[in-house]
């Protein structure tokens, strides 16, 4: 399990997470940043700062939000 | 704690070879060394940060854990400093702030390690890396990295090198706030500057910090650094504002916390899997001689705890054992038979 970052980066963006990210696994998108899940060790630094609460880990995402499950995979292995 | 200060290196360009080199000193590593004395096998510990503890000291010491077994609650650093005081019990070799870059298997089959200090010699390996090796995340403004150990610090080896100094704080974690709580009686001035206004710290400290002489700069952060042999002045930014401030500053102390990646791990011919070493049930990895425990590892199954790591390191060390002397039983006699008066020195005993 890793965490995701959600659609309230989108617009925000500002990066607080990657200042913080032990593993570097933060990388900036063209709308918001992603978060890699292979990389991920579940340390919860980034949810502490993210401005908007847009961090959540996998099973605790709210159920609108769950594709975003898949946008943060997909943007490190496209297909 | 440890600290590369008080420990010295023990025969550190010996071409002896040890008998075990643990690379990583985290909880893993730790415990590892102490069960490489319950085998009798002579142990190095490598380490690339100037004090034990891995991700437990690095990332969280203040956090409780409560799965670990035999602790209902315990704290991250306490746990590491009980880990520590088990492990010295066979005196092991315990060498900070030093990387391991290369691996080398030698004619002999022993191996040659390169750390970014020095050469060691070891029979086996174990490699207790976790995420790999852990590096302070570093200032990124200007030239500062000259000024590295000059007057820019990661650590502190010393509070006295402080004295009188006006010395300024980079960050909003624990480190940061403990430090400028720590430092401010001594220094002449501390000035703590964090990007944003809440600090991430223990809220009686960070009570504390609002109580005290130290001058908080928020929501700052540096953007220009000027000086010839060393620092002497720092310009800052107010984040997303136009307020900006010179400072006069005698040494900076940044506490940006700790990253770490496998880096050269990747290139010793160790077979892969999304960032972990692959081990069998023996945690043998693809490189005979070389075993790994921990975070670091994988198989079907694996799972990264503390207490997984406690039982992986073990199995390697038995299992090194054999490896080094053929005649040796995998399965170890109890402790509680080696070890019965905890007086006795280790040296006595007799397997
Ligand atoms: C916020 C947080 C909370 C956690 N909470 C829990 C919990 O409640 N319970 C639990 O069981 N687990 C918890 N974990 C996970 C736990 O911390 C890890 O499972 C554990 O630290 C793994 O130990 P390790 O010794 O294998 O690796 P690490 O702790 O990562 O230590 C590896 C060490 O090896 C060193 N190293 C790596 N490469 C080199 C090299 N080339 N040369 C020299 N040194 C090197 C590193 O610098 C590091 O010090 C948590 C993790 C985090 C981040
Ligand atoms: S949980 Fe930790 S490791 Fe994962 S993305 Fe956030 S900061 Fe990075
Ligand atoms: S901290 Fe939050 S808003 Fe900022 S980049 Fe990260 S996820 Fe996006």
């Amino acid at each position: 399990m890793a965490f995701v970052i959600t659609s309230p980066c989108n617009g925000e963006k500002s990066g607080e997470c990657v200042q913080v990210c032990p593993v570097d696994c933060i990388k900036e998108g063209k709308d918001m940043f992603f978060i890699d899940p292979e990389l991920c060790i579940e340390c919860g630094a980034c949810e502490d700062v993210c401005p908007v609460e847009a961090i959540f880990i996998e099973d605790e995402i709210p159920e609108e939000e769950s594709e975003y499950i898949e946008l943060n995979r997909k943007f490190y292995q496209p297909e | 704690m440890i600290t590369s200060e008080n420990e010295e290196l023990k025969n550190p360009a010996s071409t002896d070879p040890v008998d075990i080199t643990i690379i990583g000193a985290g909880p893993t590593g730790l415990f590892t060394a102490f069960y490489c004395g319950i085998r009798q096998a002579s142990v190095k510990v490598i380490e690339s940060l100037p004090h034990t503890g891995g991700q437990l000291t690095a990332l969280y010491p203040e956090k409780y854990i409560y799965d670990v077994a035999g602790f209902p609650k315990v704290r991250a650093q306490a746990l590491v400093d009980n880990l520590e005081e088990q492990a010295k019990m066979f005196d092991p070799s315990i060498i900070l702030d030093q990387s391991i870059e290369k691996v080398e298997r030698l004619e002999d089959n022993t191996f040659k390690l390169t750390t970014n200090k020095e050469i060691h010699y070891t029979k086996t390996i174990i490699i207790t890396a976790g995420n790999g090796a852990f590096q302070p995340r570093r200032l990124n403004v200007g030239e500062c990295d000259q000024f590295e150990n000059i007057n820019l610090h990661y650590h502190v080896k010393d509070m006295k090198q402080f004295k009188d100094k006006h010395v300024m704080i980079l960050g909003g974690g624990d480190s940061a706030v403990d430090w400028s709580l720590m430092l401010e009686p001594i220094a002449k001035k501390v000035t703590l500057v964090h990007r944003r206004n809440n600090f991430r710290a223990l809220e009686h400290s960070v009570e504390m910090l609002q109580k005290s002489n130290v001058d908080i700069l928020t929501p700052f952060s540096p953007i220009e650094i000027t000086g010839d042999n060393k620092i002497d002045k720092v310009k800052l930014q107010e984040v997303q504002g136009d307020k900006e401030i010179d400072l006069e500053i005698d040494a900076i102390l940044c506490n940006y916390g700790f990253v770490s990646s496998l880096g050269p791990i990747k290139n010793w011919g160790l077979e892969i899997e999304k960032n972990s070493i692959v081990v069998n049930t023996k945690m043998e990895t693809n490189i005979p001689g070389i075993y790994a425990a921990g975070d670091i590892t994988t198989y079907p199954g694996k799972v990264k705890l503390i207490v997984t790591g406690f039982g992986e390191g073990p199995t390697a060390v038995n299992n090194a054992k054999v490896y080094i002397d053929p005649k040796a039983r995998v399965q170890p006699k109890h402790s509680t038979s080696l070890i019965g008066d905890p007086k006795n020195k280790p040296e006595t005993i007799s397997i």
